[in-house]
């Protein structure tokens, strides 16, 4: 029994990075109908700034998230600003081939800057945890946990509660519609872009804690972020949470199947994504549109 | 742009060779070599040091003029590719390599995977590729006559540190073992589960991973579950480093932490730090080995060698030293046969046996070098030690590894 609930809690906390990589991705996604390649490349960028940001001033590499964020942010504006707001018209096929090559400059720009050593931010405080009744609770990853949970509410409030949250739900609604209304939609673009970037970099922030990074790393999280919205549902952060979560539950159980069942434990989780299409192609909790 | 390259490589071979007068017969043509390795994409590190393996030897070798055929020196370049970390270009680079470079032979690319389709290249246009970085036996278990490796085979990675366990007292009898999918990962863990009997030693978990994993911590969990004595990777760095974090998180504290990759690269320590501490390694070379060396650098000059020329990158790691090794195999060779001719150097490949810095180099007749033995490493302090085998040791193994919560 104490075996199955660590593996639930294990499962529960890697799961709070799946959060934290698939909001971001699920927003721009949501919004701008745009299937970021680039979203992983993002999301090491944001663990690079942690890395640095450690290493050179000891900062605290919880404290660094909101630079993570912020600076992501500037990142992801101009980029939907000066780049990819040129194709975003145009076919499915051209959003791919260009955010892929993001994908790739972004991650040669690091090879350049940081060559490709593993990095990983390991702060005094990392490894320890508490015990309650023999289930190990690790800090980082429960601090991790938090964040991701802190960064989808922060960001659910946003787009319900601000006006430029509102303009993006009008333009997620009809885009046409919000352009008559006098949305201006190169901004509200780049601003939702921007907030995409901003979770990725923040989700680094804590992949960087937890495992090491190279410039290359960034590739699975891509994936992992498109399988997690699927999953929860294509639209409302609480739906990617949910997707986040269970993402984890799922890889921590087919993890724990004996022998080399571990090895499809990405398998199961892919097979359950084609069970959610098939049944509900909204996703767990996603609305139809 | 290619074109030119070419134009401009042909330009110097014949500036090279019309440059001989009558007068200076110590000058032969130009030796070509070419590798691809993956010098962008994921296998850049490891690439690099493999690069640096090969330059080394080149700089050593051209500053005597070349490698001495018949009593003639040869000079020698090596062309190189990016083959972006993929096998399938690494092959069609070994090709064109072969075609239109005209390398007269070839050194291996980075990895198991590159040197298995590298090694139907160089079978096919039969020119002799010796190889440094790909251990996989199943690369050398289909009757290639042509590729050779100064390494020794996946299986016996981790035999070592079961060697080294034996020996220890308390004398630790479980192990818990972790492996990646891919074929050398498995190679190595398969290694293990098959030889741990014969010292007395029973494999409780034997858990297999997907290859590239980020998320280790079931596994891990599951190695805590069997409380085995020795926990066992056999997989890459990164999966090495995830491992090592969760163990702590997890409270796992077994005996003997050793893993097949990752111990012995710097990157261990720094991205680990303290936590790094008491795990085990196994390595092909470490720089603290004592073998003497029948040509070339000795131990020690070589470190210094390397330092030299790739200041702040610290101690050479086994990468490296392997990677030298093949070039000193192939210089061998070729002096031993006497000729340029593939063929030749083949047949005299086949029957080198020499020690160098590296260790002893010799191919069985699958063309491996089962020779060489694996050496134990042990991070001790923040620092890299060689402890075991005894006659090459540098330190004694911190034996049992204290419990997290007691370091």
């Amino acid at each position: 029994m104490a075996a199955f609930v660590q593996l639930v809690i294990l499962g529960l906390l890697a799961g709070g990075v799946y959060v934290a990589v698939g909001v971001g991705f699920g927003l721009v996604w949501g919004v701008l109908n745009i299937v970021n390649l680039a979203h992983g490349a993002l999301v090491i960028v944001g663990g690079y700034i942690t890395w640095q940001l450690f290493t050179a001033f000891g900062l605290d590499p919880f404290l660094t998230l909101p630079v993570d964020a912020v600076a992501l942010f500037v990142l992801g504006y101009a980029l939907q600003r000066g780049v990819i707001n040129r194709i975003i018209r145009a076919p499915l096929l051209f959003t791919f081939l260009l955010t892929f090559g993001v994908n790739l400059v972004i991650v040669n720009i690091l090879l350049l800057i940081f060559g490709s050593d593993f990095r990983s931010v390991t702060p005094t405080y990392s490894g320890q945890g508490f015990e309650l009744g023999g289930i190990v609770i690790p800090y980082v990853r429960l601090a991790s946990l938090g964040a991701a949970i802190l960064l989808s509410a922060g960001l659910a409030f946003l787009l319900s509660r601000t006006r430029i949250g509102l303009s993006i739900h009008a333009i997620a609604a009809d885009r046409d519609a919000a352009q008559l209304v006098g949305i201006d939609l190169r901004h509200a673009y780049a601003v939702t872009y921007g907030l995409g970037a901003a979770c990725a970099g923040v989700a680094g922030g804590l992949i960087a804690m937890i495992q090491a990074i190279t410039p290359t790393a960034g590739e699975p999280y891509t994936l992992q972020a498109f399988v997690v919205v699927i999953l929860g549902g294509l639209g409302r952060v609480s739906a990617t949470v949910v997707g986040g979560l269970a993402f984890g539950l799922v890889e921590a159980f087919g993890q724990s199947i004996p022998g080399s069942g571990s090895v499809f434990a990405n398998a199961i989780a892919f097979g359950l994504m084609v069970l959610v299409l098939v049944t509900r192609p909204q996703g767990l909790m996603g609305r139809l549109r | 742009m290619r074109r030119w390259a070419v134009i401009a490589v042909a330009a110097v071979a014949t500036v090279a060779c019309g440059g001989t007068s009558p007068g200076e017969q110590t000058t032969g043509s130009t030796i070509v070599l070419g590798a691809p390795l993956g010098l962008t994409g994921s296998l850049t590190k490891e690439s690099t040091l493999t690069q640096q393996g090969y330059n080394l030897w080149l700089d050593w070798i051209n500053a005597r003029g070349g490698i001495v055929v018949n009593n003639v020196k040869h000079p020698v370049t090596i062309k190189y590719y990016d083959d972006t970390s993929n096998a399938n270009q690494s092959a069609v680079l070994m090709q064109k390599l072969i075609t239109e470079d005209k390398a007269n032979f070839l050194l291996g690319p980075y990895g198991s995977a590159a040197t298995a389709t590298d090694a139907a290249i160089a079978e096919q246009n039969e020119i002799p590729m010796v190889e440094a970085n790909g251990a996989a036996q199943s690369i050398f278990n289909q009757g290639y006559k042509y590729t050779f490796g100064v390494l020794s085979p996946a299986n016996k990675y981790l035999q070592g540190v079961i060697d080294m366990a034996a020996t220890l007292s308390p004398k630790p009898t479980t192990i818990a073992m972790l492996s990646a999918d891919d074929n050398f990962s498995l190679e190595v863990a398969e290694g293990v589960n098959t030889y741990a009997a014969s010292k007395g030693m029973n494999v409780v978990l034997y858990k297999k991973y997907k290859n590239g994993a980020t998320n280790l911590s079931a596994e891990v969990q599951a190695a805590k579950a069997a409380n085995a004595d020795i926990v066992l990777n056999s997989g890459h760095l990164q999966e090495a480093i995830a491992i090592n974090k969760a163990a702590k998180e997890q409270k796992v504290n077994a005996k003997i932490f050793a893993y097949s990759v990752g111990p012995s690269t710097p990157d261990f320590i720094t991205a680990l730090g303290k936590d790094a501490n008491y795990v085990y390694g196994g390595s092909q070379w470490t720089p603290q080995v004592k073998y003497t060396p029948a040509f070339y650098l000795t131990v020690p000059e070589y470190v210094a060698a390397y330092k030299a020329k790739y200041p702040g990158l610290g101690d050479p790691d086994y990468h490296v030293a392997e990677s030298t090794a093949a070039c000193l195999a192939l210089q061998r060779a070729i002096e031993k046969a006497g000729s340029l001719d593939p063929k030749k150097v083949r047949d005299a490949l086949a029957a080198l046996d020499v020690t160098v810095f590296f260790g002893q180099v010799k191919f069985d007749s699958r063309g491996i070098n089962i020779y060489k033995p694996m050496v134990v490493e042990q991070i001790q302090n923040g620092a890299h030690h060689t402890v075991f085998p005894d006659s090459v040791a540098d330190a004694k193994p911190q034996y049992p590894t204290p419990a997290w919560d007691q370091r």
